[in-house]
């Protein structure tokens, strides 16, 4: 249920129509728009790509880019999708579970060098990761992690760690302390506390950084090919760029492709999205 | 301020440290697993390339590899397109990440209403996100093209163009058609962000500030924004950041072209250490881009207060 | 690990045919049935990076690699595919890592820079004990060779020729050009293309990469021009400039060159010829197999650069090496793989599949080079190609890029005259000059 658009006087009764609507229809044709055209190369032989003047519609719509890309032996995406699924779930669930923990210390206690290590998080970030590069490459090989997951995953933590903390800190900042104080004064552990009260009503911001951390590690390129060499470990971002050709860009497998590994993404941020709801707090705000 | 109630020590004993020890203890246990993280993948190659700035370190001529304290950060004063990129960087920057917000913002918004299909309008808005840069690059490179991209010949159809403009070409035109895609790419950040910081406001306020006769502006003003600072300023704060390193639209779309007008520093990064093999100067580059960023989040967060508490 | 590499017949035939890139017929050309592969590999595969990962060369290149995999049992040769733009980026990080692969491809104008980190294994004492080496073209092995040493073997040449539409200029009533036109014709026909209204122009000029400096650089030759005289950078010599200036007036002044040239760079230059868009462009042979598919083998024909007013003209010869890395472990082994790669019936095929052109002169003479329409204009070049002066140096490799193709990129747009872009230029190589 949503308060802040109530029914209610004409500003809000159109607010709540017309402008919804078409902010709506707006943003969505807008986020869409190149996604129609992806979907629509995807379908189109060699010829209907180059023929001039440009065309829209296929005429003769085939599936063979996606059967290409999906069993072809020299760019098997099969491969590709598996190996991008368990990195960035690992990643995901990993980042969130460190984050959550993390971004309550800091939201809450007050401690020395709190300011400073927040402020380290984030410098963690300005640095170009394509500076990283040799010196993690270095790292990894010695460690005997060149092509396996774990050299992603841990990479992985290089950028999404520092974002998800802060986010954490953010969310957590924004419910009231007196949530925890009262079930303190009731009897709980701070932990006690944190699981029980907290927690539920940080569902939003902690499905938000699930999703985050999943999507950046989902969509991340220069680690995936400088720590992996095998075909087999390869993930899908780099796997779509093999349809980058020496001298031309093969639009219709790789849009094929592109369509191909937006579908996980979509189907789980379907089902995390439910959790973007609102809060439980009926009654939990004494007074 | 929390206070621990005495009444959780049992009656009668001393705890072996006091309960203000155990506390910190434990905020420190919650932050050991993230610093774990950190360390290895980022503190230590941020270590390694302070200290390559500060030599002559070009890759292909290793006998010239000698100390020369500050030399790097001098030729960097000194040349013309370092200026050129940070200036270029800031407009990229605050282009993109201006528009990514309001744009995001509206659409966490509209995205918070109940409306039928709403899931699907959340999962569509998703969607941009999802692309990894460099494909995100080739596609608008395309859309962008003049010959035969999308954009030229949907505005020609419509009669709103008569020419083929080069997008990417064209050295007044290449930053905001990039910058364009970056909000196209962002948007969806912003709108998951905020959009979650929108579901945990409880609707009681609203509802009691309703009551009180506030209008819908003002129970955005005096409501909605406030208990959204902490994630407004983490979000933006953290996007400022980000895509003032971001460097794979740029560098697929134009490589800093035509002539220097989409070279932003972290691109001017990349091709110094990997054209140029120039680790030294690639470094010091990233060294000011460090101190620049750190200068601005310190000065951002001290003036919107951060993510001190709301309340 | 090994099976991934095992292609069953059937699957071999369903992807080489799926990709149109061997008809069946040549198939021929496998005589050894398929059999499992024997175990009996030394336990240190050989590491070899491959850097245009696209299906048609993937195919080939693992059939290359299981055939050689195949026919001895001392070595195991694995691919590891990179994208292109970031295999330059992932070599010189493995190099400095201290994990380079046993084995590159590599361009020659890449190697010059991995020479001086010292990271290039030297072949020198190799080469000469090989039974090919004197029927490789000299000015191959010119490209790869750095002072005195042999870093790595040619596994193609190309340099740049005219590719143009020979039904348009049916249409147009034109007389086919002759090898030896001259810049007037090129002009005369480049306008006689240009139809803007119709989106379409007369040559493609390339303002993005590398190259974008080096094809002005070569009609700078035609004009009598060179880049290094004496030993003294003269790429800003009046010849020079007049010659970059009449290049920068197709542009400017006849505006035969599509609004995107600034930016265009070989995937660009490549795609608009194909669809059309452009009807002559500038370009190695590696477009060939490309524009087969996208123009039509019939409709286009190539050609050389025409000569210019000082009655010369150059193009510059660069190739596609093969190159082992001094921090590999598995030394012999490359070597094996990279000297078979050099065989008769792997270079044939390699260089016929993707249009290259043959290091070795016996495999060049072949009709399916010799006679290709095509691939006439390379052939006819090869008399007055030169190896790239711009591999003089290893550190101008990195500047042109950087520096070069800025200021090719503002003489295109009209923003600096050839003077100015060329002095500047000159000023940026001379300081690279150790």
């Amino acid at each position: 249920m949503t308060a802040l658009l109530a029914r209610g006087n004409l500003a809000e009764r159109v607010l709540r129509g017309p402008v919804l609507w078409s902010g709506l229809a707006g943003l969505t044709a807008f986020a869409l728009g190149p996604f129609v055209w992806i979907l629509l190369t995807s379908l189109k032989d060699h010829n209907e790509l180059y023929a001039t003047p440009l065309r829209y519609l296929p005429h003769h719509p085939t599936f063979e880019n996606y059967v290409d890309a999906w069993t072809s032996p020299v760019t098997p995406f099969s491969r590709f999708f598996f190996n991008s699924l368990w990195v960035c779930s690992v990643t995901m669930v990993a980042t969130t579970a460190v984050s959550v923990l993390a971004g309550y210390a800091i939201a809450r206690f007050r401690f020395a060098g709190r300011d400073a290590l927040l402020l380290i998080f984030l410098v963690t970030q300005m640095f170009p990761s394509v500076l990283l590069i040799a010196p993690l490459l270095a790292q990894w090989r010695a460690l005997g992690l060149l092509d396996t997951y774990q050299a992603l995953i841990y990479s992985n933590f290089s950028f999404t760690v520092p974002f998800t903390v802060w986010m954490m800190v953010g969310y957590f900042s924004s419910i009231p302390r007196d949530l925890e104080e009262s079930a303190m004064i009731d009897g709980c552990s701070q932990f006690g506390a944190l699981c029980r009260v907290v927690l539920p009503l940080a569902v939003p911001g902690i499905a938000a950084t699930a999703i985050f951390a999943f999507v950046v590690s989902w969509s991340e390129l220069l680690f995936a090919i400088s720590f992996t060499s095998q075909t087999e470990m390869r993930t899908l971002s780099a796997g779509l760029l093999y349809m980058v050709g020496q001298y031309e860009v093969q639009w219709g497998p790789l849009s094929a492709g592109v369509i191909m590994s937006t579908v996980p993404v979509a189907v789980l941020f379907t089902f995390l999205q439910r959790h973007l709801i609102h809060g439980l707090t009926a009654g939990a705000v004494k007074g | 301020m929390t206070t621990v109630p005495v009444a959780l020590t049992r009656r009668g004993m001393r705890p072996l440290l006091s309960a203000r020890a155990r506390r910190l203890l434990v905020g420190y246990a919650y932050l050991v697993p993230a610093a774990l993280c950190l360390i290895g993948t980022v503190v230590v190659p941020i270590g390694m390339a302070i200290h390559m700035s500060l030599y002559n370190d070009v890759l292909y001529k290793p006998r010239d590899y000698h100390f020369i304290w500050l030399g790097n950060y001098a030729r960097l004063a000194q040349d013309p397109v370092f200026w050129l990129t940070l200036w270029n960087s800031v407009v990229w920057v605050f282009g993109s990440v201006g528009f990514q917000f309001v744009a995001g913002f509206a659409a966490a918004l509209v995205l918070h209403e109940s409306f039928v299909g709403r899931s699907l309008a959340r999962t569509v808005i998703l969607l941009p996100w999802v692309i990894p840069g460099v494909v995100v690059g080739l596609l608008w490179e395309w859309l962008y093209q003049p010959n035969y991209g999308v954009i030229n010949d949907i505005l020609i159809r419509l009669d709103l163009l008569h020419d083929r403009v080069a997008w990417l070409s064209n050295p007044d035109l290449a930053m905001p058609a990039v910058v364009f895609t970056n909000v196209w790419r962002g948007i969806p950040f912003f709108a998951i962000m905020l959009l979650a910081g929108l579901q945990a406001i409880p609707g009681e306020l609203y509802e009691a500030a309703r009551v009180d006769g506030a209008g819908v502006l003002a129970r955005f003003w005096h409501i909605t924004l406030p208990l959204l600072r902490p994630i407004i300023v983490v979000a933006t704060a953290t996007r400022i950041i980000w895509t003032f390193n971001y460097a794979d639209l740029i560098f697929v779309m134009t490589n800093g072209g035509p002539a220097n007008a989409t070279q932003i520093t972290s691109t001017y990064t990349l091709l110094q250490a990997y054209s140029n093999l120039d680790f030294g100067y690639a470094a010091a580059l990233s060294v000011v881009l460090l101190v620049v960023l750190l200068v601005f989040t310190a000065v951002f967060l001290r003036v919107t207060r951060g993510v001190e508490e709301v309340g | 690990m090994n099976d991934r590499w095992l292609l069953s017949r059937r699957k071999l035939l369903h992807t080489l045919v799926g990709t149109g890139v061997i008809a069946a017929g040549d198939l021929g050309w496998w005589e050894a049935p398929f059999i499992a592969p024997r175990k009996a590999w030394a336990a240190q595969p050989v590491r070899f990076q491959w850097s245009v990962p696209e299906p048609t060369r993937i195919a080939l290149m693992n059939s290359l690699v299981e055939r050689f995999n195949q026919s001895q049992k001392d070595f195991e040769v694995r691919i590891e595919y990179v994208p292109q733009a970031q295999a330059r980026q992932k070599l010189i990080s493995s190099i400095s890592s201290g994990s380079p692969p046993d084995l590159c491809q590599a361009w020659d104008n890449w190697i010059g820079q991995f020479h001086g980190m010292g990271a290039v294994e030297d072949i020198t004492d190799r080469v000469k004990a090989w039974k090919h080496q004197a029927d490789v073209q000299p000015t191959a092995w010119q490209t790869v060779t750095i002072g005195n040493q042999i870093v790595s073997l040619p596994l193609s040449l190309t340099l740049d020729a005219i590719f143009y539409r020979t039904d348009r200029l049916k249409e147009l009533g034109l007389k086919e050009p002759t090898p030896d036109w001259t810049w007037d014709e090129f002009l005369k026909i480049a306008q006689a293309f240009t139809k803007a209204d119709k989106n379409q122009y007369g040559y493609g000029m390339r303002g993005a990469g590398t190259w974008a400096v080096l094809y002005p650089s070569e009609f700078a030759y035609a004009n009598g021009a060179q880049v290094l005289k004496d030993g003294k950078v003269v790429i800003n010599s009046k010849e020079a400039i007049d010659a970059v200036a009449w290049y920068m007036d197709l542009a400017l002044k006849h505006k035969v060159t599509p609004p995107s040239a600034a930016t265009d760079g070989f995937v660009e230059i490549v795609e608009t010829f194909g669809r059309g868009v452009t009807s002559m462009y500038q370009h190695n042979s590696g477009s060939v197999g490309q524009q087969k598919k996208n123009v039509g083998a019939d409709k286009f024909a190539t050609i050389p650069v025409p000569v210019g007013p000082a009655k010369k003209r150059a193009t510059f010869y660069f190739s596609e090496t093969l190159t082992a890395f001094k921090g590999g472990r598995n030394k012999e082994g490359a070597w094996q793989f990279m000297s078979f790669m050099l065989e008769d019936e792997p270079s044939f095929m390699y260089c016929k599949t993707l249009g290259l052109l043959p290091a070795r002169k016996s495999i060049i003479s072949r009709p399916e080079f010799a006679k290709d329409p095509a691939l006439s204009g390379f052939v006819e070049s090869f008399p007055f190609a030169i190896v790239s002066p711009y591999l003089a140096y290893p550190g101008w490799g990195g500047k042109i890029d950087s520096d070069g193709v800025p200021l090719i990129q503002q003489a295109i747009l009209g923003k600096i005259s050839a003077k100015e872009c060329l002095d500047r230029f000159a000023d940026v190589l001379r300081k690279e000059m150790t």
